[in-house]
């Protein structure tokens, strides 16, 4: 009886370390690291096998694009205000107020179009393959934004 | 009158049997026993061998499995943080519901 407990011990101390090295084997952390420090760059960096002349010029990319995404998000919240006014006035003028949803949906469809165009200059700036497993994951994100909105994107929309 | 059947329950029931006492017989029982006990681990081992080199192959092999799928989990949860992170930067749409 001794014997087999001793055994089953050691069965399973050889388990947890091949379990613990396998583990540490298959992780990656430089993409962990990022997510720690929550930065982005660093992940693309990591996880897109980017040179440093590949990271600086997307680096600036993304820098003019801020921009753009500024000037975007204002339109978007001024619309948004007018639109909300109008719904909060009684006996709203529904022609307005169509036009008024129609306006963001513009913007809306804009913003995303702006965005794709964005990030398929961000790709056309990696390899090839590199390039194609970013536009694989970033694309489908975009076009789900929309839908999902904000709060399905686990973030503190208190602040 | 002593009917055979009767002869036969005689002798049974008188019959003594007096085996000679094996001053062996305790230290062979001990010895039998000790037979089936292996000696040491080692022992005990080899003599189940081809079953505990199936067991551990087997949990070696789980275990390695686990430890790999878990890590890829991980490494998918931690893609999909920094990609939503990314495009929140990014996306005005999503940047003016939460400077609203």
């Amino acid at each position: 009886m001794k014997y087999l407990t001793r055994t089953l011990a050691v069965l399973v101390l050889l388990a947890a370390i091949t379990g613990f090295v396998c583990y540490r084997m298959s992780c990656d952390p430089t993409l962990h690291a990022a997510v720690l420090k929550h930065d982005t760059m660093e992940w693309m960096r990591a996880d897109f096998n980017l040179t440093d002349t590949q990271f600086s010029a997307i680096r600036d990319l993304h820098n003019s694009y801020a921009g753009t995404c500024e000037e975007h998000c204002r339109m978007i919240q001024e619309a948004t205000k007018a639109r909300n006014a109008l719904k909060a006035a009684q006996g709203g003028d529904s022609a307005a107020m169509l036009a008024a949803e129609q306006k963001i949906q513009e913007l809306r469809t804009h913003c995303e179009t702006a965005i794709t165009r964005h990030v398929h200059q961000v790709a056309a700036l990696m390899s090839p393959e590199d390039g194609q497993r970013y536009l694989a994951l970033v694309l489908p994100k975009i076009a789900d934004f929309d839908h999902q909105a904000a709060p399905d994107l686990h973030l503190n929309h208190s602040s | 009158m002593n009917s055979p059947r009767n002869q036969l329950s005689d002798t049974l029931r008188d019959w003594r049997v007096t085996p000679p006492a094996d001053p062996n017989f305790r230290h062979q029982v001990w010895q039998r026993l000790n037979r089936q006990i292996p000696a040491s681990w080692p022992a005990y081992l080899r003599g189940h061998a081809v079953a505990w080199m199936l067991v551990t192959l087997l949990t070696v092999s789980a275990a390695a499995l686990t430890g790999h799928a878990t890590a890829q989990a991980k490494v998918r949860a931690d893609r999909e943080t920094m990609v939503v992170s990314y495009l929140v930067d990014l996306d005005p749409r999503v940047q003016a519901v939460l400077k609203r």
